[in-house]
């Protein structure tokens, strides 16, 4: 599909190298705790949480099961207002209609707000190959531009460079030394995004929302960038996921109240932009033209597919990855696509709709629930890994040894019988290595464990052996249950079948 | 009315004295308990790494197991959460099975929401002058919502001396299969979850679920640490005992 | 734009319209189901009731707003008539030694006559007939001042819309964006504006309505919280107690 990133390492790989990057792991676990008790704070303030997530799902599912509808809807709209809408199936599409506009229009240079559905086209890598400069002009995503990376985390793309790196990426820019200050080296950038903003051709946005009702595509942002490039250059061009889609202003205000407490506690960003068309023909100042441009890319393939359908109720707000632990250690590089985190686990997958190459990511995760937990619009991510995981093995990405292990397991939890019988041959053939209840050899099958911690050594007698013996001691009153407690099962079992028939 | 305990594998064959305290705490309450054995596993480390197949023909051994019973007890949230959050998908294809899962998943109990929410007992009676601190195991809080119970059961032990777990509520690094696929990223989590039990400077780990309790014990032991890890169950139970 | 680049974009144009129902109908047939036409009933629009419910008084609104918009940085400030806040702002931009300035051409502004008491200050008002480049004029202006339509008390949030009269560039560009509101537009909720706004403009709004909620910020270098990234830095909500004219 649409991906050049083909990985040529494994995300073990990835994350050894994530693992050994001291720095980077005490960053991404200040800055995950940092927004995560925001998080907590301001949804704690708004009081709800729950009937606002609740809400802010049943939104999402709506729009999704009626997408057709207020697709078409937006679509309508803007083009009432001016906007050229066009449609990509694919990311090659989006971009060779990116770089026809840019052609028309002649274009030396564009600038771009933080947008990540155009890391799904790698957009300025080609324009870049047509002489056309694509300037990020998010501070984070600036930095990550100057130093050729990709972002590591939704909201906070630099998470993983310090202020030497980024006073050294930025000094260079600058011929000049910058020091490490965060005032002087923002300073510098608002100068000189300044002047590219001004001499840009082209603006790009992502979409943060597109009303149905309107025909409005909204953005949120802190910095102002998203306004300065949907207001300084002459053409606009946005890209939106296909599922961006909300249906009108009155449900913006759910979503308006989410995202921004989700993704930074913030009660709201500093700006939030619904902009509806270009300029007016009596306005002064916004784009003169208007693209936007609708992206599938994987995302229909979600649709109709009960286990996958709700992930694009997804807003963006990167919640699940300040939640998640494995996140906390390893960082955004580590899931090696565009999107990080539990999210990305699930989206890197299905968007790229290949499981032999992609599907390791969703191992990613000890399955805890924590970023479902997290989640405004309670995407159940950790169901969904699940659901990878299985479809990886029913394609046979698996590695045979998995295989065969797995077949084992089946063999001996298919009949207590065997189960007993292997755990007894267990206990015979851990004699040479378990010591004082513990086993501690780091060679052997169990050395992904031992490499960590000591492993325990079965028990001389199972319960199962125990159990008569037990049974009989603790029965020995009679058989019978304590009247009290009778009472109390039959109390409780007609509230529970009360709740089945509700 | 028929009580049963679902061993858990792992408690069965490695933390048998788990069980034993359970059983003897439910029985000292006046349960009658039953232990049908053709229990196996609950399949969930084939599940959670996509082996359904194999996950089904374990599960299958537990909904013959207790089929004729009203309410199951098991000392695992995880085991517990496999049971009542999945098996409905497991057997979503098999009509005839799929009723059993259903029935099967509502009638299952993690000890101390049995214990609180079905018998109504949140003290026991146990004294137990330690220092603890408590790991809420991921699957027993979120597949399960058990969030309280263990900690009234906690609470009214007397003599206790209770402390809180700092990021008790992120994963300890377990997650079934992912100890050993993700060896590297799971023994970074346990490494911070121990770090915390230390900083807590408690002389027990009490627990939920014996998964998560053999990886961070595993790693207290591998550091060399004197911590105690217990499940809730063998500390209640240890405290009726030193009372008696 | 050239000849070449309008038939380009013809060309997309008619792509697009081509392409169009195929993707609709693509949504459709992977959801099992026909195309939807007609507008789905939809139970969950907007916020849940218990929210529509919530109402502050003016005094509690205009309390709450105060203290959310200093909260992220902001000044704010009531005034109980047009010629206190008139002379506030003719101080601030003395004191700031301020040499360009921008402003909506709006009546409220007009009736101030602030070009008359600064002499010194080159003042643009923003509307159709200016002759120079606004955007420029924004750019290089220390002082934007804007009437904006709407303040949200919950969120600390003033509203501007775009307008011949009323360019988006006064509250982005200019190093100082002061915001005057008056009173009585002060609501307790996003949701009254979002109802207004649609009663006022129907499906066909403004070209931009922006909402603003104090300096604009960043934390995008090690966590530091930086303040006037790219847009304004120092931002004033002036509130006027006197109705309008």
């Amino acid at each position: 599909m649409s991906t050049t990133f083909n990985p040529t390492t494994t995300i073990k790989d990835r994350a050894h190298i994530s693992l050994n990057d001291e720095f980077l792991r005490n960053a991404v676990k200040y800055t995950t705790e940092k927004l995560r008790t925001s998080k907590k704070l301001a949804s704690d303030e708004l009081g709800n949480w729950e009937e606002w997530r609740e809400r802010a799902r049943q939104i999402r599912l709506h729009t999704i099961a009626h997408l057709d509808y207020y697709l078409s809807e937006f679509v309508k709209n803007a083009r009432a207002a001016g906007v050229h809408v066009h449609f990509a199936t694919t990311a090659q599409e989006a971009v060779h209609i990116t770089m026809r506009i840019a052609e028309a229009k002649g274009a030396k240079s564009v600038v771009k707000s933080k947008s990540m559905v155009s890391e799904e086209l790698h957009i300025n890598h080609r324009l870049e190959e047509i002489g056309v400069e694509a300037i990020e002009t998010d501070l984070g995503e600036y930095i990550i531009q100057l130093a050729g990376e990709t972002p590591s985390h939704i909201i906070i793309p630099a998470i993983h460079k310090n202020k030497q790196q980024v006073a050294e990426l930025f000094s260079e820019e600058a011929g000049e030394v910058l020091p490490p200050e965060t005032p002087i080296l923002a300073g510098f950038a608002r100068a000189k995004l300044r002047e590219k903003f001004l001499e840009a051709d082209i603006g790009m946005t992502g979409c943060n929302f597109a009303i149905a009702e309107t025909g409005s595509m909204v953005l949120f942002s802190n910095e102002g960038n998203a306004r300065m490039v949907s207001t300084v250059p002459k053409t606009q061009i946005t890209y939106m996921g296909m599922e961006r889609i909300i249906p009108s202003l009155d449900d913006l205000e759910v979503m308006a109240t989410m995202l921004p407490r989700s993704a930074t506690g913030q009660k709201l960003t500093v700006y939030m932009s619904a902009i509806t068309g270009p300029r007016r023909q009596e306005d002064s100042d916004g784009p003169e033209e208007m693209h936007i441009i609708i992206l599938d890319n994987g995302r229909s393939s979600q649709l109709g597919d009960p286990e996958f359908q709700e992930v694009l109720n997804c807003i963006r707000c990167g919640a699940c990855l300040n939640a998640c632990p494995v996140y906390r250690h390893v960082g955004g590089h580590t899931y090696g696509w565009v999107y990080s985190g539990p999210i990305g686990a699930v989206l890197t997958p299905r968007l790229n709709q290949d499981m032999e190459k992609w599907g390791e990511v969703s191992y990613a995760s000890s399955l805890c629930g924590a970023c479902h937990e997290a989640c405004p619009v309670k995407i159940p991510l950790h169901d969904m890994l699940v659901y990878i995981r299985r479809q990886k093995v029913e394609e046979g990405y698996t590695p045979a040894s998995e295989r065969m292990a797995f077949k084992g397991f089946k063999y001996i939890m298919s009949s207590h019988r065997r189960f007993k019988r292997i755990v007894n041959l267990g206990k015979t053939g851990q004699k040479i290595i378990a010591r004082d209840g513990a086993i501690t050899s780091k060679i052997g099958p169990l050395k992904g464990w031992t490499e960590h911690r000591y492993a325990p050594a079965l028990a001389d007698e199972s319960f199962r052996d125990t159990w008569d013996n037990l049974s009989a001691e603790l029965h020995v009153n009679g058989n019978k249950m304590a009247p009290d407690v009778l009472k109390r099962l039959q109390e409780a079992k007609r509230r529970r079948e009360e709740k089945h028939h509700e | 009315m028929k009580v049963s305990i679902f061993i858990t594998c792992l408690s069965d064959a490695i933390y048998p004295q788990v069980g034993e305290a359970m059983s003897r705490i439910l029985a000292c309450q006046g349960v009658k308990l039953h232990f049908p054995e053709v229990q196996t596993c609950c399949g969930q480390p084939a599940f959670n790494s996509g082996y359904w197949d194999e996950a089904r023909t374990s599960a299958r051994t537990l909904l013959e197991a207790f089929d004729d019973s009203d309410f199951i007890v098991s000392p695992s949230g995880s085991c517990t959460g496999m049971i009542h959050h999945y098996y409905p998908s497991l057997f979503k294809d098999d009509p005839v099975m799929l009723t059993k899962a259903r029935e099967f998943s509502g009638k299952i109990y993690e000890f101390s929401q049995f214990l609180v929410n079905v018998l109504g007992v949140t003290d026991i009676g146990a004294h137990f002058p330690h220092k603890v601190t408590y790991h809420p195991s991921c699957h027993g809080t979120r597949l399960l919502g058990i969030k309280e119970e263990p900690r009234q059961l906690l609470a009214n032990v007397k003599g206790i001396e209770f402390v809180e777990l700092p990021f008790a509520e992120d994963c300890c690094g377990f997650g079934g299969t992912f100890a050993v696929k993700m060896s590297e990223i799971s023994g970074a989590m346990v490494e911070e979850k121990v770090q915390h039990v230390i900083e807590t400077e408690a002389e027990v780990l009490v627990g939920m679920d014996m998964g998560c309790l053999m990886n961070i014990g595993g790693r207290l032991r591998y550091e060399g640490k004197q911590v105690r890890v217990m499940h809730l169950a063998e500390l209640l139970h240890e405290g009726v005992k030193q009372k008696v | 734009m050239s000849k070449r680049g309008e038939e380009i974009i013809r060309e997309l144009d008619e792509q697009a319209a081509e392409k169009e129902e195929q993707f609709f109908t693509h949504i459709a047939n992977r959801l099992n189901r026909p195309r939807i036409i007609k507008t789905p009933a939809h139970p969950f629009r907007g916020a849940p009731d218990f929210w529509l419910a919530y109402e502050l008084s003016e005094e509690e609104r205009i309390g709450l707003f105060m203290a959310n918009w200093t909260s992220m940085g902001g000044h704010t400030q009531r005034f109980p008539d047009l010629s206190s806040l008139s002379t506030y702002i003719e101080d601030m931009a003395q004191t700031m030694k301020a040499k360009y300035m921008i402003r909506f051409d709006h009546p409220l502004l007009n009736k101030m006559k602030m070009e008359q008491k600064l002499p010194d200050i080159e003042m643009t008002v923003w509307n159709k007939h200016a002759e120079e480049e606004l955007l420029v004029k924004a750019a290089g202006a220390d002082i934007g001042i804007a009437v904006v339509e709407y303040a949200i008390a919950h969120t600390g949030t003033v509203v501007a819309v775009s307008g011949a009269e009323q360019g988006r560039s006064v509250s982005l560009l200019p190093t100082v964006f002061i915001a005057i509101l008056q009173a009585h537009d002060v609501k307790t909720k996003m949701g009254e504006v979002m109802k207004d706004l649609t009663r006022r403009f129907g499906n066909q709004l403004p070209a931009g309505v922006h909402f603003i909620s104090g300096p604009s910020r960043s934390a995008d270098i090690e966590n530091d919280l930086t303040i006037g990234v790219h847009g304004p830095g120092i931002v004033h909500a002036l509130i006027l107690d006197e109705s309008s004219p």
